[in-house]
């Protein structure tokens, strides 16, 4: 017998449902792959527009070339102490270039992304911010990505 | 943005300083240093540590074959504030 008595029913308190992960099998040996970052921290060019803090949902794009000197952050929503003394510590991009010199990766992608997470129109970045850094990574041949955020 | 990226065919690692918060969004691979937010590669100018929690978390693109894995790595930063 089923003990459900009426079908459908659901809490009326907001309850965040985890999705299931969407999920892509690796398929190569990291020595073999062309690495990207992606963070959510608002990294972006000294010379790039800033993040509106109060939420946004555009993106940076961010040549692998660009010394991490010319690198900043805009972001409300996190304490920036750190990330002003080192950019590394959110967008570890002068590691992942010692790590393609010494072989471990194969080589550092040609772009990165920024972005300010942590508030913002979230349907945009699911339906436009997100697929539109996905597919200049395409474009890219980028095998993985690594990402800073939450 | 994982998601979007994963949906593209690109696989994805993330490092995360709030573990729970990536588990709630679903994420396929996440590294999880004992890190603040806004440190979540490490301490800053600490390049050793830095390098050990990238290359721990590049690693488990391989190693990772359950999606929604996420590895506590044994990395411990607290932020002076």
């Amino acid at each position: 017998m089923s003990l459900t008595v009426v079908k459908g029913m659901q809490s009326e308190i907001f309850v965040p449902i985890t999705p299931p992960s969407v999920w892509t099998p690796v398929t190569k040996e990291l020595k073999d792959m062309s690495i990207a970052l992606a963070t959510a921290a608002g990294v972006h060019k000294k010379e790039q527009e800033r993040f509106n803090l109060a939420g946004d949902f555009t993106w940076r794009k961010i040549e692998n070339t660009t010394p991490s000197s010319d690198l900043m952050v805009s972001h409300g929503g996190y304490d920036n102490g750190d990330v002003n003394k080192d950019i590394n510590c959110m967008f570890p991009i002068d590691r992942i270039h010692e790590l393609a010199k010494a072989g471990f990766i194969r080589a550092c992608a040609p772009v990165h992304a920024g972005f300010m997470g942590g508030g913002g129109d979230q349907d945009k970045f699911k339906h436009q911010t997100g697929p539109e850094i996905a597919q200049m990574f395409k474009e890219e041949d980028v095998d993985a990505v690594m990402m800073t955020a939450g | 943005m994982q998601r979007a990226i994963e949906e593209a065919g690109i696989p994805t690692v993330i490092i995360a300083a709030l573990p729970p918060v990536v588990r709630q969004t679903g994420t396929p691979r996440a590294s999880a240093p004992l890190v603040p937010m806004g440190a979540n590669a490490g301490e800053p100018n600490n390049i050793q540590m830095q390098t050990d929690i990238v290359k721990a978390t590049l690693e488990l693109l391989e190693t990772i074959q359950t999606p929604g894995k996420i590895v506590p790595l044994p990395y411990e930063y607290h932020a002076k504030v």
